[in-house]
């Protein structure tokens, strides 16, 4: 355990992550599990290098990131905005938050398919879908990281005669900023979950859900594997840029 | 006292109550529980099952019958992993369950046509296959019953892919056809035919069967049911039939019956009943043939779902249950 403390970072990670393909494997080997229910990490990594080697894996995954990142920006963008409003206004807060949180009792996997009507552009209806899944918990990170400044700091530039836009930019703003990229985090994995949600209504053919749909559809136990899998690291890897963004951004923190 | 009286009684009205409550077990405790994945929502289509249910067919052979409407392809994962004995799906779902090792059996083909065709507008003149060079034809998808009837249909009329403007409109058929967004849309035979035509619209209508003989839904077991409770098979295969029988002599009737058994079932949907039937109807009901199973398997491998083909396709069918002769 000693030991384990004093390796990098990177070399504990893959550690772990041997460990585990290990005890997977050992589950299918004992459990004498059909690969139809549970592949063997083997035959996970075979099909992977099949779907690499014809292209299927990566043309998806684009399509796939094209609708994450613009429905994480535009959940993120509109959140922005009204989340200010909410925390600052007590009348707006009464008068929206209602719909706001009943909204989020309605599963989006029931509004998708209104959305691919709606909105007569797939894409942009996967984007929305993407978005909406987002929005809530970026507001409500908005809101709590805008109400978390110390009301002293307010009192003293209140005292030095500072505009509302100078409160904004000098205090509220990159006082609730590790709140807020906190919450982007979140929502950079939530983001990946929202486009496939918006696939799997509206598969036109394209995107690493359609390809899921497909793989369900032909027993390829698998394929869905590598799928999920590719999923976890889009996710991972947005979460990571945001890690990174948080700590260039909020380096006077340290 | 009084308290204590009072406590008394309102735990002897819960025991009262508890045991009160049928035991969903116990009320037909000589009849064997059977999950059945159905493939689709309650339908009006599954008027043979509803009889069967109704009339004491599947009682008679001991089975009570719980319709469970999940995916098709849960319901094949589910009876090749042996969790469930039987279920209800689509004959191309077995070639490719067996070519993932799943042990699916096919033993009684329900729907004798295949029950995809290609509908269009009438003014369209798109009447025979080749009509479809160069048109814009709308799939729910290329995946499923509707692409591999549709890559059916052209690969039995010397027509490829690439000849026609294919697009994925999702399950919008109607819409699509009647917004002129697609010249001609991939259909259920039983279903958007019915929809436009109750519109006032008239449409031609191309039956993927009339080109090409495909394994349509049937219900399906596993290896290991059919070694080890051939019995389970034989006597739902029975019932089964029987409701098959009555509805195809008295539709009218099954579909009194179906509204049981589909919510908010009312008169305007009889006529999905009725195109249904003229895809059930069999000189030997339950038949499937070995020819059918080897041009789905070929329509499989052209569409690029199936790898190659199966080492045995005859064990991905039986016809053992469907010859027997029904009691009257």
């Amino acid at each position: 355990m000693h030991l384990l403390r004093r390796l990098p970072n990177w070399l504990t990670i893959l550690i772990s992550f041997l460990i585990l393909l290990l005890g997977w494997h050992l589950l299918v080997m004992l459990g004498g599990y059909q690969s139809f229910i549970l592949p063997a990490p083997l035959d996970v990594a075979q099909q992977f290098v099949l779907v690499m080697r014809d292209g299927r894996l990566l043309h998806h995954s684009l399509i796939t990131l094209s609708e994450v990142i613009p429905g994480l920006l535009i959940g993120f963008l509109v959140a922005l905005p009204l989340g200010y409003l909410l925390a600052k206004s007590p009348l707006a807060e009464r008068l929206i938050s209602p719909y706001l949180i009943a909204s989020q009792a309605i599963p989006i996997i029931a509004i998708a398919p209104l959305l691919t009507i709606w909105v007569t552009s797939t894409y942009w209806s996967r984007v929305l879908v993407a978005a909406l899944v987002v929005f809530f918990p970026v507001l409500i990170n908005i809101i709590a990281g805008l109400r978390s400044v110390p009301a002293e700091l307010y009192d003293l530039l209140h005292a030095l005669k500072a505009t509302p836009l100078q409160i904004f930019r000098k205090l509220e703003f990159p006082a609730a900023l590790p709140i807020i990229l906190a919450g982007l985090k979140v929502g950079a994995t939530l983001s990946v979950i929202g486009a496939l949600v918006g696939e799997f209504v509206q598969p036109k053919s394209q995107g690493l859900g359609f390809l899921l749909v497909t793989a369900r559809y032909q027993f390829k136990t698998d394929l869905v594997f590598v799928i999920l899998f590719t999923l976890a690291a889009i996710a991972l890897s947005l979460y990571g840029l945001v890690a990174l963004i948080e700590k260039r951004v909020l380096r006077w923190q340290t | 006292m009084k308290k204590r009286m009072g406590f008394g009684l309102v735990l002897i009205i819960l025991v009262l109550v508890g045991c009160s409550q049928a035991d969903p077990e116990s009320a037909g405790a000589e009849l064997r529980q059977i999950r059945l994945p159905m493939g689709y929502v309650a339908d009006p289509q599954y008027a043979p099952f509803y009889v069967a249910v109704e009339k004491g067919y599947y009682a008679a052979e001991g089975l009570k019958i719980e319709f469970d409407y999940s995916f098709e392809t849960d319901g094949v994962a589910l009876v090749g992993a042996n969790e469930l004995p039987l279920a209800i799906v689509s004959g191309e779902q077995v070639i490719l369950a067996r070519a993932q090792d799943l042990p699916v059996v096919y033993v009684m083909e329900w729907f004798q046509k295949y029950p995809i065709a290609i509908a269009s507008k009438a003014e369209t003149n798109i009447v025979a296959p080749q009509d479809l060079v160069g048109r814009n034809v709308g799939l729910p998808g290329f995946w499923g019953a509707s692409y591999v009837g549709y890559v059916g249909l052209l690969t039995a009329n010397g027509l490829t892919q690439d000849q026609i403007a294919a697009s994925d409109i999702g399950f919008n058929q109607v819409e699509s056809l009647l917004s002129d967004q697609s010249e001609a849309v991939v259909v259920y035979i039983n279903n958007e035919p019915v929809q436009l035509r109750s519109r006032g619209e008239e449409i031609n209508v191309i039956p993927v069967t009339d080109y090409i003989d495909l394994v349509a839904n049937g219900i399906i077991t596993n290896e290991e049911t059919l070694t080890n409770d051939p019995e389970l098979v034989r006597g739902f295969v029975r019932a089964t039939l029987l409701g098959l029988r009555d509805t195809l002599a008295d539709p009218e009737a099954a579909y009194e019956i179906s509204k049981g058994y589909v919510e908010g079932l009312d008169d305007g949907r009889l006529d999905v009943l009725l195109a249904s039937i003229d895809l059930w109807r069999a000189e030997t009901p339950g038949l499937t043939d070995a020819a059918s199973w080897q041009q789905t398997q070929a329509t499989l491998l052209e569409a690029g779902m199936l790898d190659a083909p199966l080492d045995n396709l005859d064990a991905a069918f039986t016809n053992a249950f469907v010859t027997e002769p029904l009691p009257q």
